[in-house]
């Protein structure tokens, strides 16, 4: 991967815009919501956001890898900030640029249904990361813990257990729909950006 | 900033006998052998990890001493005899499981593990040396643009406060979220870009080029490549025995 010094200082600065977005609202975020609501609310949201400001870099770094280049910088900004070093924040902002990546790859060409389509990957990703790093920290023990935990609860509030499912699809149906807004909004903002930079 | 700065040549300790390379095959070892290893067989994971943990970056304990650690382990711990396998121990008016317990000690064990590895390889090494752990994976550049990363994400953090109370205060938040949502970004985009093309200017006039590399390419030590190869050993007899 080779880059200009333009499209290198481009890429710091989107990076530098994602990695203010998670240290600024994150902490935000993390204060309002209680820690039950990380993976679901908070996660979704600073991904979705994310999501749309590495996407609108890619318009002004039209190469492939540039999306993954923003990635690691903001992990690594995130890593040197202030709340210390979380494994966890730092593996979903590089699988969600490389899953951003592998989306604009398979669209090939720079169009809207190439950023929904990263988008949609990327925000997904937030609905499988807990159970990864679940499993990778703790192994498949914690699989058992979980359904476990579904079923008694099921069971002590007197409701099928198959409304979890339900519950569990709706959640990733969410993660979905936002994943192809943010593409969808990264997209037409690119060209705001650039016609007001145009002026 | 202070993660820019490597830290001082340790020659002749165990902490200067590696390099970023070294740090980077710790975590990963680590994290390996803790993954393959199968219940009790994580205990001398677990003891070699905070032995190496101790000898190069002894800071990095300080990770068992953070509440949020304990946070996520505990309930693991307590949920476990509760949730996993057969109930055969009766205790304090409740009934517990043995084979429970004894896993949610070894996830326990293996997450205590990881952790520790994570933290012993982000405190060890820079940013610099990060960047040049990267230049040497062929990405290019990645040490220039994180060093304009660190100067501009304080005065990207400011505009994006003001810009941000600046709409609040004309009442932007109160309906139509998103479009406000919208247009801080574009302000906070545009005036960014604006900054950086200074930034290009500078970096350009004192004919800056990034195929050259800003410092030496980190190479692994004769300590990385024995480390490197004990990791390995240790993995092959976890996963053997």
């Amino acid at each position: 991967m080779k880059f200009s010094v333009r499209e290198l200082v481009y890429i710091a600065i989107f990076g530098a815009i994602w990695g203010a977005v998670e240290l600024t609202m994150g902490s935000y975020l993390h204060v309002i919501f209680p820690p039950l609501a990380e993976t679901f609310l908070v996660g979704l949201i600073l991904a979705s956001i994310g999501a749309v400001v590495a996407l609108v870099g890619r318009h002004f770094v039209p190469r492939t890898g540039a999306v993954f280049m923003i990635g690691i910088v903001t992990a690594v900004l995130k890593m040197i900030s202030i709340g210390g070093v979380k494994a966890g924040p730092l593996v979903a902002i590089l699988a969600e640029s490389l899953l951003m990546e592998l989306g604009l790859f398979i669209a090939r060409k720079p169009r809207r249904r190439g950023f929904v389509l990263a988008g949609v990957l990327a925000v997904a990703w937030n609905f499988f990361h807990k159970l990864i790093m679940m499993y990778i920290l703790f192994g498949k023990g914690v699989y058992e813990v979980y359904v476990s935990m579904i079923q008694q609860g099921a069971s002590l509030l007197r409701i099928d257990a198959a409304y979890a499912l339900v519950i569990i699809v709706i959640l990733f149906l969410i993660r979905i729909v936002a994943g192809g807004l943010s593409g969808w909004i990264a997209w037409d903002l690119g060209r705001v950006v650039r016609g007001r930079l145009a002026r | 900033m202070a993660a820019w700065r490597d830290s001082h040549p340790l020659s002749g300790t165990f902490r200067g006998a590696f390099s970023a390379y070294g740090y980077l095959f710790l975590f990963l070892g680590t994290a390996v052998a803790a993954i393959v290893a199968r219940e009790a067989e994580v205990i001398f994971v677990l003891l070699a990890a905070i032995i190496l943990a101790g000898l190069s970056r002894s800071q990095a304990l300080r990770l068992l001493a953070r509440w949020q650690l304990w946070a996520f382990v505990l309930p693991t711990l307590a949920l476990s005899p509760l949730l996993i396998g057969e109930r055969d121990v009766h205790l304090w008016g409740l009934w517990f499981s043995q084979e429970g317990f004894w896993a949610g000690l070894w996830m326990v064990g293996r997450a205590l593990c990881i952790a520790l590895a994570a933290a012993v390889f982000t405190r060890s090494i820079s940013v610099s040396q990060m960047a040049q752990l990267f230049e040497g994976l062929r990405l290019k550049g990645l040490g220039f643009a994180l060093g304009v990363a660190t100067n501009v994400l304080p005065t990207i953090q400011e505009t994006m406060e003001t810009s941000y109370q600046a709409m609040r205060l004309r009442g932007g938040f109160r309906t139509r979220r998103l479009r406000t949502l919208k247009l801080l970004l574009v302000a906070l985009i545009a005036g960014s870009l604006r900054r950086g093309d200074d930034i290009v200017s500078a970096a350009e006039s004192r004919a800056f080029d990034p195929d050259r590399s800003p410092g030496p390419l980190i190479s692994p030590t004769r300590a990385d490549l024995a480390l490197a190869a004990g990791c390995g050993i240790l993995a092959a007899a976890l996963l053997l025995l």
